[in-house]
């Protein structure tokens, strides 16, 4: 049970277990999914983020080039202009110079202070527009095109050096964004009479924008806000705020905000399928105001991550799933283990209940014949394994001691079946048979017989007679017992005789011996001498010897003695064979019985039947076999029946008292009668020899008592005819 | 004691069962008394299921002889267990009757 119990609880722990290390495994797998996730995120956006910068700063530079060669080529042209401010002759060469000198510029002109050349009137702006053949001149100056109020001519002859305007879609030349550099021409005063301005075509910044990247999206806004470059739908439609409005988020509105007032920074939006992108925007480092912005949405930045987790986690579930075909085929593992386990256990229960039939099979209630006072014994069986091949038995019957002591060669489950066997044999051939070595030649041909794996048994049977201490034994090759006695130990003498079970028809001999009241025989199996330490030494005859020299002949004593002795040699060494011990000790001889008995008949032949009942009573009291008790009992009917026809006359009544008495292996019979005195052995003895014819009917009686009985004897004692018979049994 | 008599094969067979002691011996007399008439034909007495024989008993076995020597018939035992053999050769019956 407590196996069992352990059993389950380690079942119950390894599932538990099992259950547990599975999900530590899928939650520290997800935590560093999650973890590497994070980092990644946030290294990809650092990532992004000096990307962005980078690509701001090459941005800035190359706007900041283009403007900047667009100002000297202006302003090396400004003082040819100046020279040439009052010949208005020259002012055509001077455009198509201009023009001719400054790649990108669409056209350029002057715009003279009011009433700058009297016969020009109060307008004059000659203009040069870049052609693709020659270039066109014209005055473009008048009502219509009121320059003198527009704020970037204002605003361009206040200032001190080259200023840009707010850049414009051109829809009449260029078709594209224009931005216009202006500087004020100086008299010679130093004051500002005219301004010299060239029309900038914008369309490199296309390139520079509009750049065929899914990963990010870039703009470039004007001072004021509107775009001047980027993705086609937005371009010199909206201003930033526009945007702002379109996704009514404040967030743009702030970062728009902050793009115009020219600072560098960072923002989150959310796009308009909802997913958020990060916007870096970083002013050009000009004069123009301008400033730009780069947007990187989150799906684009993170899509490789998307890849990266997705790889993971398929390399996760391979995991997982090879986890689970591992715990799965060691719980597989386990349950054939535990089919193993459970055979075992079936096998080892099944050999238990042996092992509990086997002991049954040997006497082991001691002491066995607590009421009786001639003999004690103790017997030991301790196997080797769980069944063994040793065997005792005794038993009493007839006022014998039957006993016997044997080793099957072998041990287990083989050797216990053949000791079931020979005890089994023992017990049958010995309820009818006296004699040990009648019961060993029967039990060896048996074994003979049925003897397909060649098992012997070595065996010693002893038959003990209680009423005289003679011991009859016969030994079939088994170790040879010692005799206890007046503090001497001295081997019985064994002949040598084969062991059961190897030749059948072998005849056995008899051996005897007289014991003596105090006598102890001790018997052994090989199992005792053979008992090795783990030296391997044998305990050997002489430690037995010397063991059971100054032992007290008490069975129980002597013996535990001897196992106390062995295990004390043998120590930790495993035990390797069976070990045995019988002790018998004859204490003394039966007594005779306790008191004579008797019985008183009629003279009368109908009572017959009841001397013969009390004649079997006696005999059966004293272990009388049938043949004795019949010519007792006849030898006793013929006297009693002679009494009855002779002491008392015929019609007339009268007692006979018969009494038995037993002392040592004699039994004697008194008759006794009241009757006429008559002297019964007297009678002549008949002649048997003579014919059928010749012989007389009457005086068998008599003889027949005579010839049965060992002594007949008449006395007239006190009035009393007292016939005694007595017989040696 | 039971004693049953059959005529078997012209011969007369008086089997005998149980203890033939003093008491049985009265009532055995009588039950043998068919015998008497054996003029002619032999007499077996089966004694197979004899388990005592005392000597009343063996008076009667000698009756029975003597009777049929005078008619010229011939007394055969069968069956005699050892125990009542020994007793007949203690009283020299042995020599008396005829065994088969």
């Amino acid at each position: 049970m407590k196996v069992n119990e352990l059993k389950k609880r380690f079942v119950n722990i390894y599932r538990r277990n099992g259950l547990l290390v599975f999900i530590i495994a899928v939650l520290l797998a997800q935590g560093t999914a999650v973890v590497q996730h994070l980092y990644a995120k946030r290294s990809l956006r650092n990532e992004a983020r000096r990307r962005a910068q980078t690509e701001l700063k090459v941005k800035n530079l190359e706007i900041c080039n283009m403007l900047n060669s667009i100002e000297t080529a202006v302003d090396n042209q400004v003082w040819i202009v100046q020279s040439m401010l009052y010949n208005l002759d020259s002012l055509n060469n001077w455009g198509d110079l201009t023009i001719t000198n400054i790649d990108d510029i669409v056209g350029c002109g002057l715009a003279f202070e009011e009433n700058f050349f009297p016969k020009k009137g109060r307008w004059f702006e000659p203009y040069t527009r870049r052609g693709a053949t020659h270039n066109e001149h014209a005055q473009i100056g008048g009502p219509d095109h009121n320059y003198l109020e527009a704020e970037w001519f204002i605003e361009g002859m206040k200032a001190d050096g080259g200023k840009w305007s707010e850049p414009y879609y051109d829809d009449a030349g260029a078709k594209s964004m224009v931005a216009t550099y202006s500087r004020p021409l100086r008299d010679s005063t130093g004051r500002a009479v005219a301004l010299f301005f060239v029309d900038v075509s914008l369309d490199w910044l296309k390139q520079l924008f509009d750049v065929d990247n899914p990963m990010e999206m870039s703009v470039l806004v004007s001072r004021m806000g509107y775009i001047l470059a980027g993705p086609e739908r937005v371009v010199s439609k909206y201003s930033l705020y526009d945007v702002a409005r379109m996704y009514n988020d404040t967030l743009v509105e702030a970062a728009a905000d902050s793009m115009l007032a020219g600072r560098e920074g960072e923002t989150r939006v959310q796009m308009e399928d909802g997913s958020w992108a990060s916007v870096h925007y970083a002013p050009v480092e000009d004069s123009t105001g301008w400033s730009m912005a780069l947007v990187f949405p989150d799906n684009v930045i993170f899509s490789g991550l998307k890849q990266v987790g997705l790889i993971l986690n398929i390399f996760f579930l391979l995991g997982f799933g090879l986890m689970i075909f591992v715990m799965w085929r060691t719980a597989r593992n386990y349950k054939e283990l535990q089919a193993v386990n459970l055979e075992k256990e079936r096998i080892g229960s099944e050999l238990r209940i042996a092992s509990g039939i086997q002991k049954g099979m040997v006497p082991k209630t001691f002491p066995p014949y607590p009421d009786r006072d001639e003999i004690a014994c103790f017997g030991a069986l301790v196997p080797a394994k769980e069944v063994g091949g040793d065997l005792y038995d005794f038993y009493i019957h007839d006022e014998k001691f039957f006993f016997c002591i044997g080793d099957v060669s072998g041990k287990g489950v083989p050797a216990s079946l053949v000791m079931a066997v020979t005890r089994s044999l023992f017990r049958t051939l010995s309820a009818h048979n006296n004699s040990p070595e009648v019961i060993m030649t029967l039990m060896n041909n048996a074994m003979s017989e049925m003897n397909e794996n060649t098992m012997f048994v070595t065996l010693f049977i002893g038959i003990l007679n209680l009423r005289d201490g003679t011991l009859y034994y016969s030994n079939g090759g088994h170790c040879q017992p010692v005799i206890l006695g007046n503090g001497k130990t001295t081997p019985l003498e064994i002949e040598p005789n084969i062991p059961l079970g190897v030749m059948r028809g072998w005849q056995y001999s008899l051996q005897k011996i007289k014991l003596e009241p105090g006598n102890t025989v001790f018997m052994y199996t090989d199992g005792l001498t053979e008992a090795e330490n783990i030296d391997h030494t044998l305990f050997g005859d002489d430690r037995l010897i010397q063991t059971l020299s100054g032992a007290e002949s008490t069975p129980k004593p002597l013996v535990q003695r001897m196992m106390d002795a062995v295990h004390k040699f043998v120590g930790n060494a495993d035990q390797s064979d069976d070990i045995t011990m019988l002790a018998v000790n004859f204490i003394k001889k039966m007594e005779d019985l306790p008191k004579s008995r008797s019985i008183v008949l009629h003279n009368d032949v109908r009572d017959v039947p009841q001397l013969a009942a009390f004649i079997e009573s006696i005999s059966e009291s004293i272990g009388l076999d049938m043949s004795a008790t019949m010519n007792i009992n006849l030898a006793m009917e013929e006297a009693v029946v002679n009494v009855m026809k002779y002491a008392y006359p015929e019609g007339t009544h009268g007692d006979i008292l018969v009494e038995a008495n037993s002392s040592g292996n004699e039994l004697t019979f008194a008759i006794s009668d009241s009757g006429i005195p008559f002297d019964p052995t007297k009678n002549a003895t008949p002649d048997t020899t003579l014919d059928a014819e010749e012989r007389p009917i009457g005086g068998l009686g008599i003889h027949l008592v005579r010839n049965l009985m060992d002594s007949v004897e008449y006395n007239y004692i006190d009035n009393k005819n007292v016939l005694t018979l007595k017989k040696k049994i | 004691m039971r004693t049953t008599i059959n005529e078997l094969n012209g011969e007369l067979v008086a089997a005998f069962e149980g203890r033939l002691d003093t008491a049985a011996a009265i009532q055995t007399e009588k039950d043998v008394q068919p015998l008497a008439d054996c003029a002619g034909k032999n007499i077996v007495l089966d004694c197979s299921a004899l388990e005592y024989i005392s000597s009343s008993g063996l008076r009667i076995f000698l009756n029975v002889l003597k009777n049929a020597k005078a008619k010229g018939s011939r007394v055969f035992i069968t069956g005699m267990s050892d125990d009542i053999n020994k007793v007949f050769k203690i009283t020299g019956f042995m020599n008396l009757f005829e065994f088969r």
